[in-house]
């Protein structure tokens, strides 16, 4: 009984120290809005690193997170539209609904690459909104920042002050962060990959990285005999140097082009959590470059 | 352990949406055992879900109605062939079911290799997400349970109306609770009450409890609710079949 009461307790004292529940669908999301709403805010992730996005088991928890949200932060543009409006349907919580000030999506407040001129289903995993995994992308991802903190003033209007200071101060950071980055990737421009998933596409952006081609046909899809023999006569005619794969997907495929083609594996973090050292969206762009330039 | 998960509103479809599939499966599901064809939900599922693909990949956008009349008109396909091969080859019909299983399921990843939003849909009827299930979905359910209930009960589960009673019903869980949870429903209350008097009201208390406990464990314990009331159901099953013994 006692112990009961301590968890009670303890779980009321800590939601009466955060002013805003914020509910991230992304890693990458929970750990910026850690960054910009500092102690005011006590924040939850539906999904962890090492869990694919697109899809998601439902928990009896994520309901309850999310009918107490204050604010949801996803990275919109479709990549949660297997789930979310199921989540939301189920809460019943009108701060989170789409259009409500609580409902943030990320990708929307960017502009978005791969947006498809005609939108077929036969094209595979792709969304009309284009792609949505923008928080590989830096500059981008301080765009986002900056109207999320923006936001986080509209829920919270008596932390203001708190949240400017919050903001100023990973601006600092990340400004010196990225022009750090920028000199070190310098190397990396031009150069040839080839992906597993199509996922990249902000991250080479940035860098100026070159796609060599993907062992997914389509997003989404397995690889084939015949996406198999085509990359490899592609590699043949345009060699690539590097093939990268997310932590959350299975590195095999990988592996297998790796042993007949000899290009080095790099299997990078895609967010937050997704290896070692990536505790924050510094580290995740640290371990990033890293890895890259290591080959 | 997270308490506030344990909330009525959010457990309490998924427990109405577990008692609806236990109403049919669990008589069902005796009948099943009886006659020995264990696999034969996965195989009727995979009709339905054949159906569903092969509507998508040539007959265009389907409205709801209509999808679900395809898959159950599949799955009552499947199942009228699956009856016609008892009645020849008794003998190997669990190896015939078997078959249609894999062949099926192959026969949908083939025509799904060029549509990945169809490799959704099928999930979505294979691995249907307990707790996302909506009043709507449980009331037309409930009603066609209803309906089937009252087809055995008049001519019994086990006669000439156990396949199309079977493929209905089967087709309409698969949807709500997805796969493994209509096979445990199906297999582990029956199992673990076979042989018992009373047996049909035992396996329904038993078929009960274990989505009761499955469904708080998930709660508790932040787990997927699906796997979750499995294994709640495998565990209750096995406490009551050793129960009998001691």
């Amino acid at each position: 009984m006692r112990y009961w009461l301590m968890i009670l307790l303890l779980a009321t004292a800590r939601s009466a120290a955060a002013e805003l529940s914020v509910f991230a669908c992304e890693p990458e999301w929970a750990a910026l809005a850690r960054e910009l709403g500092g102690t005011r805010v006590e924040v939850f992730s539906a999904t962890t690193a090492l869990q694919d996005p697109h899809r998601i088991e439902a928990r009896p928890s994520l309901i309850a997170r999310a009918r107490r949200a204050d604010l949801l932060v996803c990275s919109g543009a479709e990549l949660e539209a297997g789930w979310l409006p199921m989540l939301l349907r189920q809460a019943g919580n009108d701060r989170i609904l789409p259009g409500r000030p609580g409902h943030f999506e990320a990708a929307m407040a960017v502009e978005r690459l791969e947006i498809p001129e005609k939108l077929d289903r036969s094209q595979g995993d792709v969304h009309a909104a284009g792609n949505p995994h923008v928080h590989l992308d830096p500059r981008r991802l301080l765009t986002i920042a900056g109207v999320l903190s923006e936001r986080l003033m509209t829920l919270d209007p008596a932390g203001s002050e708190m949240y400017r200071r919050q903001w100023g101060e990973f601006e600092g950071r990340w400004q010196q962060a990225l022009s750090d980055w920028e000199a070190r990737a310098q190397p990396l421009r031009g150069v040839r990959v080839v992906v597993q998933h199509r996922a990249w596409a902000y991250l080479f952006d940035w860098l100026g990285l070159e796609e060599a081609g993907a062992l997914e046909p389509k997003p989404g899809l397995p690889t084939s005999p015949t996406q198999l023999a085509r990359l490899q006569e592609e590699l043949a005619a345009h060699p690539a140097r590097l093939i990268i794969h997310a932590a959350y997907l299975n590195p095999r495929p990988a592996r297998w082009l790796a042993d007949r083609t000899g290009l080095p594996v790099v299997a990078l973090p895609f967010t937050v959590g997704g290896s070692e050292g990536t505790e924050d969206l510094f580290g995740l762009f640290e371990v990033t470059l890293t890895r890259l330039l290591q080959q | 352990m997270t308490l506030n998960a344990l909330d009525i509103s959010i457990l309490g479809p998924a427990f109405l949406a577990g008692l609806v599939v236990l109403s049919t499966h669990v008589p069902l599901g005796r009948e099943v055992l009886a006659r020995g064809i264990i696999f034969l939900d996965l195989a009727v599922a995979q009709f339905a879900a054949l159906g569903l693909i092969v509507a998508d990949t040539w007959g265009g956008e389907a409205g709801a109605w209509s999808e679900q009349l395809i898959a159950a008109g599949a799955a009552l396909g499947g199942a009228l062939v699956l009856q016609m091969s008892e009645r020849r080859w008794p003998a190997q019909q669990e190896a015939l079911i078997g078959s249609a299983f894999v062949v099926t399921s192959s026969l949908g990843i083939l025509l799904l290799a060029h549509n990945p939003h169809g490799g959704e849909e099928l999930k979505s009827l294979l691995a249907g997400q307990i707790l996302w299930v909506t009043p709507q979905q449980i009331g037309y359910t409930g009603a066609l349970s209803a309906l089937l209930i009252a087809l055995g009960v008049w001519r019994g589960f086990g006669g000439r109306l156990f396949y199309p009673i079977f493929a209905l019903a089967v087709t309409a869980s698969v949807q709500l609770v997805g796969v493994y949870l209509v096979f445990a429903s199906l297999i582990l209350p029956a199992l673990a009450t076979r042989n018992r008097p009373n047996g049909l009201a035992f396996a329904l208390l038993v078929g009960t409890l274990g989505y009761a406990v499955g469904l708080a464990a998930a709660a508790l314990y932040d787990l997927p609710a699906g796997p979750a009331a499995v294994c709640g159901l495998a565990a209750c099953a096995v406490v009551t079949a050793r129960l009998r013994r001691a």
